[in-house]
């Protein structure tokens, strides 16, 4: 009886622990990891299959960013994906302002943070290093 | 029979556990013109509707800026006068809701738990009555801002529970509830930064009130297909119209600039140098936190 109980409690405790985060794994993860002083704002879970050519960034979508905030956009990937996620913001211009990936070095990062000056609408363009397949997950918080 | 009633609990904590959501997105161009068509409006894909909403900024960002200026909390800003067990149109709910998930936003950022549990319930009632009440994790929420040290769980809850019924809304014929949804708290948002700035005028918080000339357009655009919609929906196209004029004479111009990169723990640092700049007189501020006030007020008095 005893162990019955003690099994019931641990059942309890996983499931209300389990309470504060998201169906997905990933996607709760990622927004914990985000660092201290990160306060949630979007995410975006991408999936893509390997890309016939290397060339645009596949996933889109938009947001809106705000002057004098300073944002901090998160990447994280599946055990799973052959690439690793990347991320290239776009201003209402059409121009990079800011890419996680240099593809001077090959260089990938793990997370950007951006202090906008400008408020405006931007384009969030995702995909995997070198159009890999892959699945990930991309977070928007900002810093206080 | 102990073993049925294990059986039982676990299964239940499993159907507890267990909630699922799903999401998609697609790239949309934003129109440049001030004018929006209805026809245009109406050839909107539910995934552009959904980059919409995400350009409307969040109340959770707003409750932040107030946070940075030191702008100390004021119970006064919320919307308290509305009881959400009076009898009302699903209209009337879907908008109370938006105005209340703003509130909420405010309430968090501010860690005012007593006060959210109240903004909980009318959420809870409000939601369930227009039959979304499933996709609002109250106990979660609920027992997030009883806990104060979490304060990142409890945004991603708050703001995840309201994606869900929104995405829920959309995918089932009922985009109308999403939009008043969206527009509720775009109004709530507006309302608590010129209310605030009336208060303490600072030129941060009345650059962001004259920067949401920006996503006017998308709001006007998300309720436009409606507009046509019977009286709740034509008074609510109105209102926007007017805050629309409103905005006319508000210029926003920018100035050009590189962006700067530094490497810093792992990650990238950049600094936009590019700036937008906001030209909005005293009469004009004035002019919108009087239309801003007129409008939401008449909304949430409208029980």
């Amino acid at each position: 009886m005893r162990k019955k109980l003690c099994f019931l409690f641990c059942l309890l405790t996983i499931s209300l622990t389990s309470f504060g985060q998201s169906d997905d794994p990933l996607v709760s993860n990622c927004v914990m990891n985000a660092g201290p002083g990160a306060r949630y704002l979007k995410d975006f879970k991408i999936q893509l299959g390997k890309a016939p050519a290397p060339g645009e960034l596949r996933y889109k979508a938009n947001m809106s960013l705000w002057k004098n905030t300073k944002y901090r956009f998160t990447l994280c990937n599946s055990d799973d994906s052959e690439g690793k996620l990347i991320l290239n913001l776009k201003d209402d211009s059409n121009k990079i302002v800011a890419s996680s990936f240099d593809q001077k070095t090959g260089k990938t990062y793990a997370f950007i943070d951006f202090l906008c000056n400008k408020s405006g609408i931007y384009q969030l363009n995702y995909d995997f290093a070198e159009g890999r397949q892959g699945s990930g997950v991309g977070v928007v918080s900002m810093i206080k | 029979m102990k073993g049925k009633a294990i059986l039982f609990v676990i299964g239940v904590i499993f159907c507890i556990s267990c909630r699922n959501s799903s999401k998609k997105t697609e790239g949309f161009v934003f129109p440049e013109e001030d004018s929006i068509p209805v026809s245009e409006a109406e050839k909107l894909s539910p995934e552009a509707i959904a980059d919409i909403s995400r350009n409307i900024s969040s109340p959770v960002e707003i409750a932040n800026l107030l946070q940075t200026l030191q702008v100390p909390f004021s119970q006064q800003y919320l919307a308290t006068s509305i009881d959400p067990e009076k009898r009302g149109t699903n209209f009337d709910k879907a908008l109370k809701l938006g105005i209340f998930g703003a509130d909420l936003g405010y309430l968090n950022m501010y860690e005012k738990t007593g006060s959210s549990l109240d903004v909980l319930s009318s959420i809870r009632k409000l939601a369930e009555d227009i039959k979304v009440g499933q996709f609002f994790d109250f106990e979660s929420i609920k027992r997030l801002s009883q806990n104060r040290s979490n304060l990142d769980s409890l945004l991603f809850i708050s703001i995840d529970s309201y994606n869900k019924i929104d995405n829920y809304l959309r995918s089932n014929d009922r985009g109308q509830l999403s939009a008043l949804m969206i527009i509720g708290v775009w109004i709530e948002g507006q309302y608590l930064a010129t209310q605030v700035v009336s208060q303490y005028p600072d030129k941060m918080l009345s650059d962001r009130i004259g920067e949401q000339k920006i996503i006017l357009n998308d709001l006007l655009l998300l309720i436009s297909p409606y507009c046509n919609h019977g009286s709740e929906f034509r008074a609510l196209c109105s209102d926007l119209q007017k805050i629309r004029e409103a905005y006319k004479p508000v210029r926003i111009t920018y100035t050009q600039g590189t962006p700067v990169s530094e490497e810093k723990n792992g990650g990238l640092v950049v600094t936009q140098t590019e700036t937008s700049v906001v030209e909005m007189s005293g009469d004009q501020l004035s002019t919108i936190i009087e239309i801003t006030k007129n409008i939401r007020n008449r909304l949430i008095e409208n029980n």
